[in-house]
C-alpha cells in the first residue's frame, strides 16, 4: 500500500482504526505518519458510509483502499458493494470506472464466534462487475494487492487475520505485480489435482499435499489466487492431465465456492475423470466459539489426505 | 429548437448563482428557468401518457417529478459543470433535464433504447450523465447517500471548490445510510449539500406516520451542520436558500442540510392511484404550483406575456413529442451488448 501511495497521489487509505491506532491489526502501521491525515483516515464504525464513500470517490477518479476490520462486517454494507460498486458502470452504460480495493480479513480467524467468522467469497464472487482475490502467501499478497490497487475495477481482496504474521520472500521491486485472474500451479504433478486458495491453502492444504507427496502421491497443487474471474483454463488443463481433482476450502459445501468451481469445469473435464471431483469444506453449522468445535468444523490435513486417497482409489 | 440549451445560461452558473444575468436580454435567465420547469412538467406528463397507453412502451418502475420542478431548476442555477456533482434517488428525470440532458436520450432511456442516456441498461430510475456531473439515478432508497459523501470527499481531496448536491426523498431519512453519511460528512467537513425532497410521502406512508418528527430539519440536529426548511414551491426562495449552502460548501465550511418542502402530484410510481391522499390537500398545494407561481411573478415583472408563454408551450410540446417519436423508432441495444460495460479491464490483468 505504501509503495502504491508513493506512486500515485490519488490512492488513499480509509477504514476503522487505520490511522491513529496504526491499524486494528497493524497492517497500516506508520502510514499516517508517512502520508499525513489527508491520505490516511480513521472512520467511525459506519461501514455503509465509508464503503460507499470509496465507491463515490472512485467514480470521481480517486483510487481508494477501503479496509474492513473483518469481511463479516460487510453484511451491513452489502448494498454499497453489490449495488453501487459492482453495478454503477453497467447501469450507466459504461460511463464510469470504479478503481477501488476493499480489503480485510475473511473467514474463520480463531474463536471469534459465528458473527465474525463468515466466509464471504461466494457472496461476492457471484456478482458480475466485481473482481475477487484471495492470496495465500506474503509474496502473493504483495503482488496481487499492488495489481488490485492499479486495477480499474472494484476488487474484493480477501485476507486473513491469521495470516498477517506469515513471512515469505517478497521482492523489493516497486513494479513487482502478479496478474489478476491467473491461478498459480504451485507444484506440478501427474496423479491428482488439488485446488485451494487463501487461508485454507496456508492452514492445511500445503501440509496435506506435502504428506501425500512424501507418501508417493504425485499431486499437482493449484492456488487459485483469484476467485473471480476464475482461471478455468489452468484448472481444466490440469484436471484433464491428472484425471482426478480435490477442491479444498473453508467455505460451506452447499452453494459454496468449491461447488461453484466444480460446476465451472465439470463439463470440460468429465470425459477425462477417473473419479468424481471431491470437495473438502467446512461443516454446515454456524461457527462455534469453542476452540475444539471450531477446529473440528474446518477442513483438516487428515480430511484432505483422505479425500485425495479416495479419488486416487488408494 | 433550443430547449436542451435552456439550462442556465452561462452568466448565472457562477458562484453568485442566484444572481440574474447581466448579459443578454433582460429576463433571459428567468425565462430559461420558467421554460425548464415547463419542459420537465411536460416531459413527465407525456411520460405518464406513454406509460399508460395500450401497448405500453415504457416498462419497469417509473416515478414522476411533477410538482417538484423548482428544486431541480434551483440546483441548476448554482451548478458548476466540471466540478460539481449531483446524485439522486430514483425520481431523477427532472434533475437530468435541468442539468442539460437532451430530452431525446432521456426519453430513449425510458423506452430502453440503445440511444438512451444509460444505453437502455439503467431505465427510469438510473439516468446517468457523468460528463454533466449528473451521477444518477439510484434505485435503492438511501443507497446513494454514501456515494454523495464520496463525491464531496473527492472535491475536498482535489481542492477544486466543487460541491455535491446529494438528493433523497423524505422516505430515505429513515435508512441507516442517512445517519452514517451525515455524521461522516460533518466529521470530514466535506462540501456535501444533503437535500431532502420532502414531498410528505414515503411511497404511500405520510410523513407523520414514518418520521418521529415532522419538522424534518430536526433530523439533522445531531450532526453539527446547519439545517433549514425551504419553501421549495417558490423557485426564487429555493435558489436563495440553496445558494447559502453552496457558498458554505465552496468556502470549505462543510456540509449543510436542506429540507425542500414540496409536493408530488402523481403517485409514488405509476402503479399508485393516490387513493390515500385527500383531494383538499392536493388542491391546497396545487394552488401554489411552482410553475404557476413563477409564471405569475414573471408576468408581473413584464418578463413574459401570453404570446411568449404560448410559443414556449408549443415549442416544448413539439420537443417532447419529437423525443417520444425518436425514442419509439430508435433501435434496441444489440443482444450482444448485454455483455458490455461490466468491467473496465480485460483479464488476465497486469500480466
Amino acid at each position: 500500500m505504501t509503495e502504491e501511495m508513493e506512486r500515485d497521489e490519488n490512492v488513499f487509505l480509509m477504514g476503522e482504526e487505520v490511522a491513529q491506532y496504526n491499524g486494528a491489526y497493524k497492517v497500516s502501521e506508520g502510514m499516517l505518519a508517512k502520508f499525513g491525515p489527508r491520505r490516511v483516515f480513521d472512520t467511525p464504525i459506519s461501514e455503509a458510509a465509508f464503503s460507499g464513500l470509496g465507491v463515490g470517490a472512485a467514480t470521481m477518479g480517486l483510487r481508494p483502499i477501503i479496509e474492513f476490520m473483518s469481511w463479516s462486517f460487510t453484511l451491513v454494507c452489502l448494498d454499497q458493494i453489490v449495488n453501487n460498486a459492482a453495478n454503477v458502470r453497467y447501469m450507466s452504460g459504461g460511463q464510469y470506472k470504479v478503481p477501488i480495493v476493499f480489503r480485510g480479513g475473511n473467514g474463520i480467524a480463531h474463536q471469534l464466534g459465528a458473527t465474525h467468522s463468515h466466509r464471504v467469497e461466494t457472496i461476492y464472487a457471484r456478482i458480475p462487475g466485481l473482481i475477487v482475490v484471495s492470496p495465500s502467501t506474503a509474496y502473493d499478497a504483495k503482488g496481487l494487492l499492488k495489481s488490485s490497487i492499479r486495477c480499474n475495477d472494484p476488487v474484493i481482496f480477501l485476507e486473513s487475520e491469521k495470516m498477517l504474521n506469515e513471512t515469505s520472500e517478497v521482492p523489493d521491486d516497486p513494479e513487482f505485480l502478479l496478474p489478476l485472474g491467473v491461478a498459480n500451479v504451485e507444484r506440478e504433478g501427474s496423479e491428482v489435482t488439488v485446488v485451494s486458495y487463501g487461508r485454507t491453502m496456508q492452514r492445511v492444504t500445503r501440509a496435506a499435499v506435502k504428506s501425500l507427496v512424501d507418501e508417493g502421491v504425485d499431486v499437482e497443487l493449484i492456488d487459485l489466487r483469484t476467485l473471480r474471474p476464475l482461471d478455468t483454463a489452468t484448472l481444466v488443463q490440469s484436471i484433464q492431465k491428472t484425471g482426478r481433482c480435490v477442491i479444498v476450502d473453508e467455505d460451506y459445501g452447499y452453494c459454496g465456492m468449491g461447488q461453484a468451481i466444480m460446476a465451472s469445469v465439470y463439463k470440460r473435464v468429465f470425459d477425462y475423470l477417473d473419479a468424481p471431483i471431491a470437495h473438502v469444506h467446512s461443516d454446515e453449522i454456524p461457527v462455534p466459539f469453542n476452540h475444539y468445535l471450531e477446529e473440528a468444523m474446518m477442513p483438516s490435513e487428515e480430511r484432505v489426505i483422505a479425500a485425495v486417497k479416495d479419488v486416487c482409489y488408494r | 429548437m433550443a430547449v436542451a440549451q435552456a439550462v442556465e445560461p452561462k452568466e448565472v452558473t457562477n458562484t453568485q448563482g442566484a444572481k440574474s444575468g447581466s448579459q443578454g436580454s433582460k429576463g433571459e435567465v428567468e425565462r430559461a428557468r420558467l421554460r425548464m420547469m415547463m419542459l420537465i412538467r411536460r416531459f413527465e406528463e407525456r411520460t405518464y401518457q406513454e406509460y399508460t397507453k395500450p401497448g405500453q412502451k415504457i416498462g419497469g418502475f417509473c416515478h414522476l417529478y411533477s410538482g417538484q420542478e423548482a428544486i431541480a431548476v434551483a440546483i441548476a442555477a448554482h451548478f458548476r459543470k466540471g466540478v460539481d456533482a449531483l446524485i439522486n434517488g430514483y425520481r431523477c428525470h427532472g434533475h437530468s433535464l435541468a442539468l442539460g440532458m437532451d430530452p431525446k436520450p432521456a426519453m430513449a432511456e425510458l423506452f430502453g433504447k440503445a440511444t438512451g442516456c444509460s444505453k437502455g441498461k439503467g431505465g427510469s430510475m438510473h439516468f446517468f450523465d457523468a460528463e454533466a456531473g449528473n451521477h444518477g439515478g439510484h434505485g435503492i432508497v438511501g443507497g446513494q447517500l454514501p456515494l454523495g459523501l464520496g463525491f464531496a470527499f473527492s472535491q475536498w481531496y482535489k481542492k477544486n471548490s466543487g460541491v455535491t448536491f446529494c438528493l433523497f426523498g423524505d422516505g430515505a431519512i429513515n435508512q441507516g445510510t442517512h445517519n452514517e453519511a451525515l455524521n461522516m460528512a460533518s466529521l470530514l467537513k466535506v462540501p456535501c449539500i444533503f437535500m431532502v425532497e420532502n414531498n410528505l410521502m414515503a411511497m404511500g406512508t405520510q410523513v407523520e406516520r414514518h418520521s418521529a418528527v415532522t419538522d424534518l430539519s430536526q433530523r439533522a440536529a445531531g450532526y453539527n451542520m446547519p439545517a433549514r426548511n425551504v419553501d421549495a414551491m417558490d423557485l426564487d426562495i429555493a435558489i436563495a436558500e440553496i445558494g447559502k449552502a453552496v457558498e458554505r460548501g465552496r468556502n470549505n465550511e462543510g456540509p449543510s442540510y436542506l429540507v425542500m418542502n414540496t409536493y408530488r402530484y402523481r403517485g409514488h410510481s405509476m402503479s399508485d392511484p393516490l387513493k390515500y391522499r385527500p383531494k383538499e390537500e392536493a388542491d391546497k398545494w396545487k394552488a401554489r404550483d411552482p410553475i404557476t407561481l413563477y409564471e405569475a411573478r414573471l408576468r408581473e415583472q413584464k418578463l413574459v406575456d401570453d404570446p411568449w408563454l404560448e410559443t414556449a408551450a408549443e415549442e416544448i410540446a413539439a420537443t417532447v413529442n419529437e423525443a417520444i417519436a425518436k425514442a419509439d423508432s430508435d433501435p434496441h441495444p444489440e443482444l450482444d451488448d448485454r455483455f458490455d460495460d461490466i468491467l473496465a479491464e480485460t483479464y488476465p490483468y497486469g500480466s
